[in-house]
């Protein structure tokens, strides 16, 4: 009598929700970000956020998700005053192209707004919107099962696909209102905080899922953001992209320009170029190694979109 | 067409009703998409045999981007757990219900994190500052910024 082979062992899955294990540590007691903390302990992200929400509430300012394209003079007079070095650098944009500027707020989710809105802007922009719906729309339903791989149930995402998909859609279906998407009806969507958020949720589910089924590409660049100690990938992605409001860095804009198949560049604002040039870092995932990159424009702590012309 | 917190909680509701909570959690009332309570309790081994916590879920409109406030129920003759991140009031201090909070969770998820952060527990014991934040803490713990210790669930 021949015995069966033993059965292969089940291949490491994550729960559902692949849940954090807990240890059991005395709590610090509440605590908030008051007129006492030392600034010293909130990342460049909680400044920039604090900095712009004292800005706001001085000038009576309320910020929209997304905001009205507008000069990148705009931004230049906020410096004047201020940072030569900015102001010498935005200049140089300026030389190279880039007039205008479409802010976002500041709230941690601002990398991932940016791009969703670049995102569905240029399809809607393409020569062939038809085509490149299509596309994209066919890029983005082959990551559900991605997400489901990686041990995300579906009920978790598919309303935040639907949202995203069905925005796709509408640029080239007309909708109730007998009309298809135009440029109104995008920055409208964008500031809806159920629309925009959905899509921002959606964004960072595929960034997760794409660091979590290629753990090889990145496991070396995961540290934690603030002690910069080495971190797991799950342990990564549940802090630092599952999360809402939490900041993205390098690890989080490769991972996405590659999910969504994009080419980025990122134009870092930082005062630091003594020549007043600003660094590009470029992310190249796009089929096509030549298509224009969607450009953003990173300041220590925030990004906004970078336009070059109307 | 619903919101999109009504179309998901419709779901979790229906995934619950239909294939059941996990061992040790019940379902107590769900009457409608504002508040949820469960029964929690530790299956085998554990500071906590015999005993049965009752859970309180209140979802705003913006779940799930938003977290659920969950605490433990303390009227009725019911009790919080004796437990380092849980407070008299029925609070709890866990990071995935306040800044670590992500969509992908669901209140089941939610549950079995609550669940497993009292298995392993190794000493019945309040948070230090108990007292002082029972006497100042807000009706919904959304409102109180806890400061998690990296290890809080």
């Amino acid at each position: 009598m021949t015995t069966p082979p033993p059965s292969p062992p089940t291949a490491p899955r994550l729960r559902p929700a692949a849940l954090p294990e807990i240890e059991d540590e005395p709590v610090k007691g509440p605590e908030q970000v008051t007129e006492d903390t030392d600034i010293s302990t909130l990342t460049t992200a909680q400044v920039f956020d604090l900095n712009q929400s004292l800005l706001d509430e001085a000038t009576g300012v309320t910020r929209p998700l997304i905001d009205e394209i507008a000069p990148i003079s705009t931004l230049r007079a906020e410096y004047e005053n201020g940072s030569p070095a900015f102001v010498r650098q935005i200049d140089w944009l300026t030389t190279k192209g880039y007039h205008y500027i479409r802010r976002t707020k500041g709230d941690g989710d601002c990398f991932y707004r940016s791009v969703a809105f670049a995102y569905v802007e240029r399809m809607m922009h393409a020569l062939n919107p038809a085509q490149a719906v299509e596309k994209g729309v066919a890029t983005l339903k082959s990551t559900l099962p991605m997400l489901e791989n990686v041990g995300f149930q579906r009920l978790a995402f598919e309303d935040f696909y639907d949202v995203l998909e069905s925005l796709l859609l509408s640029i080239v279906t007309p909708q109730v209102t007998g009309k298809t998407l135009n440029a109104v009806g995008l920055l409208e969507a964008f500031q809806s905080p159920e629309v925009s958020n959905s899509i921002v949720v959606y964004l960072r589910l595929l960034t997760s899922a794409q660091i979590r089924i290629d753990p090889d590409a990145f496991a070396p660049f995961l540290f934690h953001p603030e002690l910069g100690e080495p971190m797991e990938v799950r342990e990564f992605c549940e802090h630092f992209v599952e999360a809402v409001n939490k900041e993205a860095d390098h690890v989080q804009m490769t991972a996405l320009s590659k999910v969504l198949q994009l080419n980025v560049n990122v134009a870092y604002l930082d005062g630091r170029n003594s020549n007043g040039l600003v660094d590009f870092v470029e992310f190249r995932s796009a089929p096509d190694a030549n298509e224009t990159p969607l450009a953003l424009l990173y300041r220590p702590g925030h990004y906004d979109i970078l336009v070059d012309s109307e | 067409m619903a919101s999109i917190s009504a179309r998901r909680l419709a779901k979790e509701l229906h995934e619950i009703q239909t294939e059941g909570c996990p061992v040790g959690i019940n379902l107590l009332q769900a009457d409608d998409f504002a508040a949820w309570q469960f029964t929690i309790e530790v299956m085998g081994e554990s500071l906590y045999q015999g005993e049965v916590f009752t859970l309180l879920f209140r979802f705003d409109k913006h779940y799930p981007i938003s977290s659920p406030a969950v605490q433990f129920v303390v009227t009725d003759g019911k009790t919080s757990p004796v437990h380092p991140h849980v407070y008299s009031n029925g609070h709890i201090c866990a990071s995935i219900l306040g800044n670590e909070w992500s969509p992908v969770l669901s209140v089941i998820a939610v549950c079995l994190t609550l669940q497993s952060m009292l298995a392993s527990c190794k000493k019945k014991e309040r948070p230090p500052d108990n007292d002082r934040y029972v006497r100042h803490a807000p009706d919904n713990p959304k409102k109180t910024q806890f400061h998690y210790d990296g290890n809080s669930p």
